[in-house]
């Protein structure tokens, strides 16, 4: 404290008065006023991006809900279906798809004819192309589901073609038909010729949500229907397995575990897992479980292991924070009144805690759900048409799951798939939105301040 | 399924022990259950417990070792002439299997009775059309050696499935009888119960390490058998990656380091400073209703499954890039490139970068804050001369977890970054990662005899390394940090 | 010693530095300060006192606007610093802020080296031309935060290195540097121990020959110590202001004597 006075004053920073900024000042806040933009464009960049990623999977996506039909009546013609005549289900199931697509090609002549339509250079195996392939399958199966209508004549509304579905949605124009070879500029004419008579038709597009896999040239038929099957299955399997092993290590973590090096270890290695590259669990799927265990490929039951294993360290760490935050003098209530510690948690504190290891259960299954890289590893990549059966056997069947349906779209040549692919992402991110809600309603609900 | 049936047996045993034991422990008392030392259940838990547990633990055990026993004593009957036409013993003994299980079938589906099936011979039967006809299909015909074998597996197999179905019957029995002889009106019934509740805890809490142990050992175990065909200081010197399923191949992980490492340092360009800023921006600027409505519409995309981000570079991100940029500034015409992966990878990680930095920025002390506020520093001034520097190891952690993440994500670099390894730096150019090459190596028709196959174990060894290496420091960084603040 | 003061605070008649009328806060719907008024002059050590949660608190942090950085926070009425009131919209906070140092109740040195955490506030205020400039800065309000002789041989360590009083003492010094014309103190001693207790309250003493110094107390004895006029706040009421003296010896007000002999508070 010896001298406080032997050097001047220098002068004060802001002499003048507080009513008139000085330069420095203004300066200082200029650059304060560039801060607080780089921030805001850094917030709006990133909600910017969220809208162009949903805008277009969107854009996309959103037509494949819609598809192009053609309403035929189609004429079960006995000589060609049932031979004998006797409605024998073996015989006639021996008709193959192809007995089928001629009776498509007279019902498609016999609308053009009925229409008046005249196009010039529209041969008839052209006519007949606006209707998809997989077209005869549908006629089969429905005549083999109702024999006894063979010989009458029937409308039916038939998948039109992926190209002329792409007609109508845009994506494929007069232009782009002429270097086509699936498609001609006269296939086009009469689908709007048949169109403007009503005949081709576009409606809601329930097949896409039911219906297998088809083979790369015929889009329009492609559905979902096993991939939603095989994600479903796999949730199951996630379910009743991480659950229950989730809560019992993190009961045991929590309330009952010393602490010394080996729970140290188990710890470390939860958060470690955590961050561990998705793919590397598929090898893992691959090596013990299909090639050591021997577990059939594409199964689901391989997919719920692998992300079971997967979905653990995050189940673990929610149900910790809950088992966490259910406060002390519960436990010592409960011990107070001579429960054994085992009693106090499973009496008192996991049913306190309940509502929290269901959010976070909730969100890890919607973590496994959208997970794709170590599903591609364990098979399920495989083109799968027949659907799984019932669980449990159903488990071991092969089956597609959502985002690796995706993944096997995006894979195909046809442009038309990568509508499919997009539409199959609404679904995911659908069966997504619907769980995080759920589990932001079990939050709000339950929430318990203490 | 003589397994399922096993399994349903053990469980109705288990049923009637808990029945037995609850019976005998209120009978030892005259029906009065306050005599007892525990309530009455626990005895009847422990009877169940004691029939279930060790049988079933049994079973699984053996259903592990069976495998591995019939293994070794078939293998020892197929001469060294049959696996060289064979061109291997695995892929021999796969065949096998498959002739078995045929075998099995056939006599499933009522083709032909049992001793038929265990009479046949290669010679005079055409086993192959035979198994064809109840829908096992086989590649070749069935050699008379690998039939024998696959009789011989069949008859061992069914052997040890009876002894097993015995033993794990009998073990059962066994543990029913002696809870139910201890089950007395002084026995602890509780403490045991619970002592077996708590073993199945540790057990559970153990996944964890089995399944890390899992992931090294499955991975070690294959990179063994990699390098003992191909050279490890090619594999991880080699500047070229050329897989040839004929032979000769190139397997020089080089390139796809690279190629890993370029995309995620793009990616860490675009998410850092915008997840960084965006972080910023929430906690000290934005008022209470900006961040009800933009912290949750910024965390969605994190909720976006990577598959998603993959479509968006394939359709809109690439076209995009290549339209615009890559072919007016002639650096390139593909769409999938190291940018248009690093990009979406970039989206991706915003939610992750802020989410991590604001837990961080918040951790800095209030004080702090005020101190500099107080000396009249502009909020800027505080935030970058203060906070920041404050925050800075957290933050060198959160980019560190940022960038384990990029280099091993895989389905935004699969749609987004090409197939092609080379080692360039035109960000406009397709190149390859480590994680496609896993993929790429391990879908479709796999041999797991070929260092074509088997490179995909070493690059996921060595995939797991780094990220392993890099969580591991950033999780010491960070915890480090917020014990300076606690 | 303390009757020497006495008898020099009769003969100062000091000019105002800050004067507050009307003033009014509210946290929210909570009417944190009601109807303030206080003249506070140069060149004299003000201390406020009251019982927790009273607003002297919140009252200080009004002087130089470090309400601003809480959003709910609303002032009313008139606080005038060299009769220019500093809630006028022209007013920039941080050129008041420069004006008005303030120093916090746990000490809070920048995780920085020491010379750092002096030379920050010049820094950012552009007082030092250079180097030298800025090494004559820093060793000058070190001296004035009478830590100098314990710190010159480490300025390049971290202040976080140093004692609670010595970091507190850094604060100060770190508040002195920017040239400051008023020091708020908010409960500067609340984390010290004794010894430094006596230091710091030794250099608000010796500070009070070139500012005008505020300091928020919970110590009615560290108040009688080193303040020449006092405010008691009681329920955010500006209760009696005048000389400490008279405040601890002849309270006016019935509150202020029940708060001084223990009653209430």
């Amino acid at each position: 404290m010896t001298d406080a006075t032997a050097n001047p004053t220098p002068p004060s920073a802001h002499s003048g008065s507080l009513l008139v900024q000085d330069k420095l000042t203004k300066k200082r806040n200029a650059a304060e006023a560039r801060f607080k933009l780089y921030g805001l464009t850094a917030v709006s960049l990133g909600i910017l991006a969220l809208v162009l990623l949903l805008a277009s999977i969107l854009s996309n996506g959103l037509s494949s809900f819609q598809q192009t039909f053609v309403s035929l009546d189609v004429e079960l013609v006995e000589a060609k279906l049932d031979k004998n005549g006797n409605r024998n289900i073996d015989d006639i199931k021996k008709v193959s798809t192809f007995g089928y697509a001629p009776l498509i090609k007279a019902a498609v002549e016999k609308a053009i004819a009925d229409g008046g339509i005249e196009i010039e250079g529209l041969t008839a195996k052209d006519a007949a192309g606006i209707v998809s392939k997989d077209a005869p399958a549908q006629l089969r199966n429905y005549v083999i589901a109702n024999p006894e209508k063979i010989g009458t004549t029937i409308n039916f509304n038939l998948l039109a073609n992926g190209r002329i579905d792409g007609y109508q949605k845009g994506r494929v124009t007069k232009e782009s038909a002429e270097l086509d070879s699936n498609v001609s500029p006269e296939q086009l004419m009469l689908a709007d010729a048949l169109k403007e008579n009503g005949t081709l038709v576009k409606r809601f597009n329930w097949g896409f949500i039911t219906r297998p896999d088809a083979s790369e040239n015929r889009p329009e038929a492609a559905g979902l229907g096993v991939a939603i099957l095989g994600s479903l299955y796999m949730m199951m399997v996630v379910l009743v397995l991480a659950l229950p092993i989730g809560v019992a290590a993190s009961i045991y973590l929590e309330e009952f575990a010393p602490k010394n090096r080996w729970t140290d270890l188990i710890e470390v290695n939860i958060s470690n897992l955590a961050a561990v590259p998705s793919i590397v669990f598929g090898i893992l799927g691959l090596a013990i479980f299909i090639n050591f265990a021997g577990l059939p490929q594409s199964a689901p039951i391989v997919g719920g292991l692998v992300l079971t294993l997967m979905t653990l360290p995050t189940i673990i760490i929610a149900t910790r924070a809950s088992l966490k935050s259910v406060p002390p003098s519960i436990r010592d209530a409960a011990l107070g009144v001579g429960a054994s510690k085992m009693q106090s948690v499973l009496h008192h504190v996991l049913p306190l805690a309940a509502p929290g290891i269901l959010t976070g259960t909730i969100i890890g299954l919607a973590q496994a759900l959208g997970e794709t890289a170590p599903l591609l590893l364990i098979g399920m990549v495989a083109f799968v048409r027949e659907y799984p059966s019932a669980p449990p056997e159903g488990f071991f069947d092969p089956a597609s799951a959502l985002p690796v349906q995706v993944y096997n779209w995006t894979q195909r040549a046809d442009p038309a798939f990568v509508e499919r692919a997009s539409g199959a992402i609404i679904v995911l991110l659908i069966f997504l939105v619907f769980m995080n809600a759920v589990a932001i309603m079990l939050r709000r609900r339950f929430e318990r301040r203490w | 399924m003589p397994v399922l049936w096993i399994i349903l047996t053990m469980i109705a045993l288990g049923v009637v022990g808990f029945l037995v034991g609850r019976k005998r422990a209120m009978s030892s008392v005259d029906g009065d259950p306050r005599h007892l030392h525990s309530l009455p259940n626990y005895y009847g838990v422990n009877v169940a417990m004691m029939t279930m547990v060790p049988s079933l633990l049994l079973l699984l055990l053996w259903m592990l070792v069976q495998p591995m026993v019939i293994e070794r004593q078939i293998s020892g009957m197929i001469s060294d002439s049959a696996v060289e036409q064979g061109a291997n013993l695995s892929l021999v003994m796969t065949d096998v299997r498959r002739v078995a299980n045929g075998l099995d079938e056939v006599v499933a589906q009522g083709v032909m009775t049992r001793p038929e099936a265990r009479e046949i011979n290669a010679e005079a039967t055409n086993v192959r059309e035979l198994l064809g006809s109840v829908g096992v299909a086989l590649g070749s015909d069935v050699r008379p050696e690998v039939l024998q074998a696959a009789q011989r597996y069949r008859g061992l197999k069914g052997k040890l499935s009876v002894m097993m179905a015995v033993a794990v019957i009998g073990l059962g029995l066994v543990g029913f009888a002696y809870a139910t002889y201890r089950t007395t009106k002084d026995f602890r019934a509780r403490n045991i119960v619970e002592a077996g509740m708590k073993a199945l805890l540790i057990l559970a809490s153990t996944i964890a390490i089995l399944t890390t142990l899992g992931i090294v050992f499955s991975m070690l175990f294959e990179t063994r058998n990699f390098f003992s065909q191909y050279s490890w200081t090619e594999f991880f010197f080699g500047f070229v990656w050329s897989p040839n399923f004929r032979g000769g191949s190139e397997l020089g992980i080089l390139p796809l380091l690279w190629g890993t490492l370029y995309i995620s340092f793009i990616a860490l360009l675009f998410a850092v400073p915008i997840g960084l800023f965006a972080a910023i921006y929430m906690s000290e600027y934005a008022g209470p209703k900006m961040r009800a409505i933009a912290k949750p519409l910024i965390e969605i995309l994190a909720g976006i499954p990577t598959i998603v981000y993959g479509l968006f570079a394939l359709i809109t991100v690439g076209p995009m890039l290549r339209d615009y940029f890559a072919q007016p500034l002639g650096l390139g015409e593909s769409s999938a490139s190291v940018a248009t992966a690093g990009i979406v990878m970039g989206i991706m990680l915003i939610p992750f970068v802020s989410s991590l930095s604001d837990d961080i920025i918040n951790a800095v002390p209030q004080t702090m804050r005020d101190g500099s506020l107080g000396l009249g520093a502009t909020k800027s001034e505080t935030i970058r001369q203060v906070v920041i520097p404050a925050a800075l190891p957290g933050i060198v952690g959160a980019i560190l977890l940022a960038a384990s993440r990029a280099i091993g994500e895989t389905m935004i670099v699969v749609l987004g970054a090409g197939a092609a390894a080379r080692m360039s730096l035109n960000p406009f150019e397709a190149m390859t990662t480590v994680t496609v090459k896993i993929v790429s190596q391990l879908t479709g028709d796999t041999d797991f005899a070929s260092p074509e196959t088997l490179v995909a174990f070493a690059l996921g060894l060595t995939l797991f390394v780094i990220t392993l290496g890099l969580n591991v420091f950033a999780l010491f960084i960070v915890r480090k940090y917020r014990e300076q603040y606690e | 010693m303390n009757d020497m003061r006495m008898v020099e605070r009769e003969v100062d008649t000091k000019e105002v530095k800050i004067s507050a009328r009307d003033c009014q806060v509210y946290y929210g719907d909570n009417h944190a300060i009601k109807d303030v008024n206080v003249d506070i002059e140069d060149k004299t050590v003000t201390a406020f006192i009251g019982p927790s949660g009273c607003g002297k608190s919140t009252f200080l942090r009004c002087l130089n606007r470090m309400n601003d950085t809480i959003d709910i926070c609303r002032v009313e009425g008139q606080i005038k610093l060299d009769g220019e009131d500093i809630y006028d919209p022209a007013v920039d906070p941080v050129q008041l802020r420069a004006k008005v140092g303030m120093v916090f109740q746990k000490p809070n040195p920048f995780p920085k080296s020491i010379y750092d955490n002096i030379a920050y506030g010049p820094r950012i205020h552009g007082l030092a031309k250079n180097k030298a400039d800025l090494d004559v800065i820093v060793e000058k309000s070190l001296r004035r935060g009478a830590i100098w002789d314990e710190v010159k041989d480490r300025l390049d360590k971290p202040g976080t290195g140093l004692s609670g009083g010595q970091q507190q003492r850094l604060c100060i010094a770190r508040a002195v540097a920017t040239e400051p014309e008023v020091l708020l103190m908010d409960e500067p001693c609340s984390a010290l121990d004794p010894i430094a207790t006596a230091q710091v309250e030794e250099l608000i003493d010796e500070l009070r020959g070139r500012y005008s110094v505020v300091i928020v107390t919970h110590s009615m004895q560290q108040a009688a110590r080193v303040s020449q006029k006092t405010a008691f706040f009681h329920l955010g009421n500006l209760v009696e202001f005048g000389e400490t003296g008279q405040i601890f010896t002849n309270p006016q007000d019935p509150r202020t004597e029940s708060y001084i002999t223990g009653r209430i508070g």
